[in-house]
């Protein structure tokens, strides 16, 4: 199962996002750069990366990349 | 504030040209090295992986501003280019815009794009203020997938509901087309759609999968006749395409995010679309230079001999034998073919005239530099030789030195590494579309002969004691009529891709040409030469119009292959001279610099015209005048055949 750090890499490298520490918790609205796309092009990526399904419509409800990164690691 | 760059393990010594653009942009410096990036972004591969690294790194380069981009440029003394496209489709795009990007930057420019709204292709095509119209706009994409005709399909449709709706769009896209090309200033490009398994297996029966098979056939081969019957469109079939980078699209970023293209097939298309924006702007290269052992035959000729090396015979030399085959098809179409090879001259032209095996032959090449001399010193001479720009040559090697020495010292040169695999050189060849062009001419499949008649005026020039006496001996003829009909793709042709001998550089493509020939105020003009060893057929254009008294000549082109003769000073002394003949009191040049076109500013004056100051005028355009009273003579020479009215001497 990947860390948080490797789930910023994962962002990071998928989406090209300059992320800042604060955006890990910050409404996805707040992220710079930040498109509604990117969760469902990011749950791709972390499927690739961890091997496992990863169910896109609860991704859809998470507002925070925290959110998101919890809902892959009890995925 | 922190960022989170600094968490993460970044891969320590090997770093690819990801890592260093992120570094770069880490740094603040990536819009000041935008001019390094195509050497760094030339080392991506292209496949899966290599793909999608250009696509994260489009995404960074499309955060940088501009402004600032081409700032750096004009203060480093090389302004960085930029590329407008206007980008409508039917599903999201998002990573096609990155992939552009990249794209644009292997080729050294920062492309800008237009892009219009959501699933707003139709009313963009229709819509004059819609952003395929936009100013400055030099391709317009309208990327089609196969949702825009199963959009219009009733629920538990039938093969023949989709045959329908297919034909129906496709009218829907014809007139849409065909007023695009009246009204937009743009080269229009569309594509074909695939049918995907998930279409056609949702019928039981053959026969109705067969039949979606067909309809859907019949709307791809409809779309791709649109370029056939439109000038200034073209449709890029995503077929191909899909056959390297399968699947069409991941479901859940279809259904979910509507992209209904997927990442590696849109990053595909991309690449074939920054290859035409080349060609448009005339950068199509023109040569090739290959390497011989292990890239042209199987073997090591100063081991193995001249009946040593392999290209039939055996399973290793039949795929030499299958890239030899391609050389080949690539030189039939145009491209100058040349050798580099760190061999001895005389066992290289046993080889090639007397193995068996061999496609190709010492009549396919161009020039055959075969010493051991660096390959860079080698691409420098072979540009001379065949006075072509480094610009123009591509060159393919297996040895990662030779590759290596050549892209660090002619960042210029197109570079295609080949490796100890021969089945994949083809595809290395291929991958780029270097020699892209859209449409080739009777001078394309010919240039082969020219170049191999242009080595025999170079034995006559080494055996005559003066350049007069070499031109006396040549027997030059130069034909100057009004471009015809059957001259225009030519025409288009040279000032699309005629860089040294080009006066303003102005690109016209074939339906400009077309517009300027049946203008009855403008003359088009073709040129053609011949001498002793053969016809070069149409090496030069000229562009002018009346206006008052005075002839205004907008361009003067002439192909690199017939510099030094006179041809030109002939051409305008024809021109010259009907401008008198029929009434005309002076003639006006129009010079404009461009980084090519240096040895031919002064043209004008050594043709006896003077420059003039024009108040208020562009700053780079320089304008000559001259009366028409003593229009300058032909060359001695040479023999003008002319067909305007007027005397011929």
């Amino acid at each position: 199962m990947i860390d948080e750090l490797e789930f910023i890499r994962i962002v990071r490298d998928e989406l090209s996002l300059p992320l800042a520490d604060p955006d890990l918790d910050a409404d996805l609205d707040q992220v710079v750069h930040w498109e509604s796309v990117h969760v469902v092009r990011l749950v791709v990526a972390l499927e690739k990366e961890t091997g496992r399904r990863v169910p896109v419509s609860r991704m859809l409800t998470e507002r925070t990349l925290r959110g998101i990164y919890e809902a892959v690691v009890k995925a | 504030m922190t960022t989170l760059e600094q968490h993460s393990n970044t891969p320590p010594a090997a770093a690819g040209p990801l890592d260093r653009l992120r570094a770069l942009h880490a740094d603040g410096a990536l819009a000041r090295e935008y001019a390094s990036l195509p050497a760094l972004l030339a080392q991506i591969p292209a496949d899966r992986d290599g793909f999608a690294e250009l696509r994260r790194i489009g995404l960074l380069l499309e955060r940088l501003d501009p402004e600032e981009v081409a700032e750096h440029g004009a203060a480093a003394g090389a302004p960085v280019e930029t590329f407008t496209v206007a980008v409508v489709g039917h599903s999201t795009l998002t990573s096609l815009y990155a992939a552009l990007t990249a794209e644009f930057a292997r080729h050294g420019t920062l492309l800008r794009t237009v892009k219009g709204g959501f699933d707003s292709y139709l009313r963009d095509l229709q819509d004059t203020a819609s952003p395929l119209y936009s100013p400055g706009v030099k391709l317009a994409l309208c990327l089609l997938d196969p949702e825009v005709v199963f959009d219009e399909v009733a629920q538990a449709w039938t093969a023949e509901d989709v045959e329908a709706a297919a034909r129906a769009k496709l009218a829907q896209l014809d007139r849409l087309v065909q007023r695009y090309t009246e009204r937009g200033g743009a080269h229009l490009v569309l594509n074909t759609v695939p049918l995907q398994r998930a279409h056609t297996h949702r019928f039981v029966d053959y026969r109705s999968r067969a039949a979606l098979g067909i309809a859907w056939r019949e709307f791809n081969a409809g779309l791709l006749r649109l370029a056939a019957r439109y000038p200034g469109v073209s449709v890029i079939d995503l077929d191909p395409l899909l056959a390297d980078a399968g699947p069409v699209n991941d479901p859940r970023l279809s259904l979910y995010a509507k992209a209904h293209l997927g990442d590696e097939l849109l990053s595909r298309y991309a690449r074939e679309v920054g290859h035409l924006a080349q060609a448009l702007r005339g950068r199509t290269k023109k040569a090739l230079v290959v390497d011989l052992d292990n890239t042209l035959w199987d073997g090591v000729l100063g081991d193995d001999g001249p009946d040593g090396v392999a290209a039939a015979g055996t399973l290793r030399g039949e795929a030499f034998g299958r890239f030899q085959q391609v050389v080949k098809h690539l030189g039939s179409q145009g491209v100058v073919l040349a050798v580099s090879s760190k061999n001895d001259q005389d066992a290289v032209l046993r080889a090639l005239q007397e193995n068996p095996d061999m496609v190709l032959r010492e009549p396919d090449f161009a020039r055959i530099n075969a010493n051991w001399a660096p390959k860079d010193a080698n691409l420098r001479d072979l540009a001379a030789g065949l006075n072509l720009g480094l610009d123009s040559f591509v060159f393919a090697d297996d040895s990662p030195f030779e590759t290596g020495l050549v892209a660090a010292s002619l960042p210029q040169v197109a570079v295609v590494q080949l490796d100890d695999e021969p089945a994949w050189h083809v595809g290395r060849l291929l991958a780029d579309g270097w020699f892209d062009t859209l449409a080739i001419t009777d001078e394309d499949r010919a240039r082969g002969g020219l170049y191999r008649a242009e080595a025999a005026r170079q034995v006559l020039l080494e055996n005559t004691d003066s350049p007069e006496e070499y031109l006396r001996e040549l027997g030059i003829t130069v034909t100057v009529a009004r471009v015809l009909e059957r001259d225009v793709p030519r025409v288009s042709q040279l000032t699309l891709r005629t860089n040294q001998f080009n006066l303003t550089t102005l690109r016209l493509q074939p339906e400009e040409v077309r517009a300027r020939a049946e203008d009855p105020q403008q003359l088009v003009l073709a040129v053609r030469s011949a001498d002793r060893f053969g016809d070069n057929g149409t090496v030069g254009a000229i562009f002018a119009r009346r206006s008052g008294d005075t002839l205004h000549i907008d361009n003067v082109l002439l192909s690199c292959r017939v510099f030094s003769r006179g041809i030109e000073q002939a051409a305008l002394s024809a021109l010259l001279r009907h401008a008198a003949a029929t009434g005309l009191a002076k003639a006006e040049g129009v010079y404009r610099p461009s980084p090519k076109n240096a040895n031919f500013r002064g043209f004008y004056a050594a043709q006896g015209f003077e420059p003039v100051a024009e108040p208020g005028g562009e700053a780079a355009r320089l304008v000559f005048r001259r009366g028409l009273a003593a229009p300058p003579a032909v060359p001695e020479h040479i023999r003008l055949d002319s067909e305007l009215e007027g005397p011929n001497r």
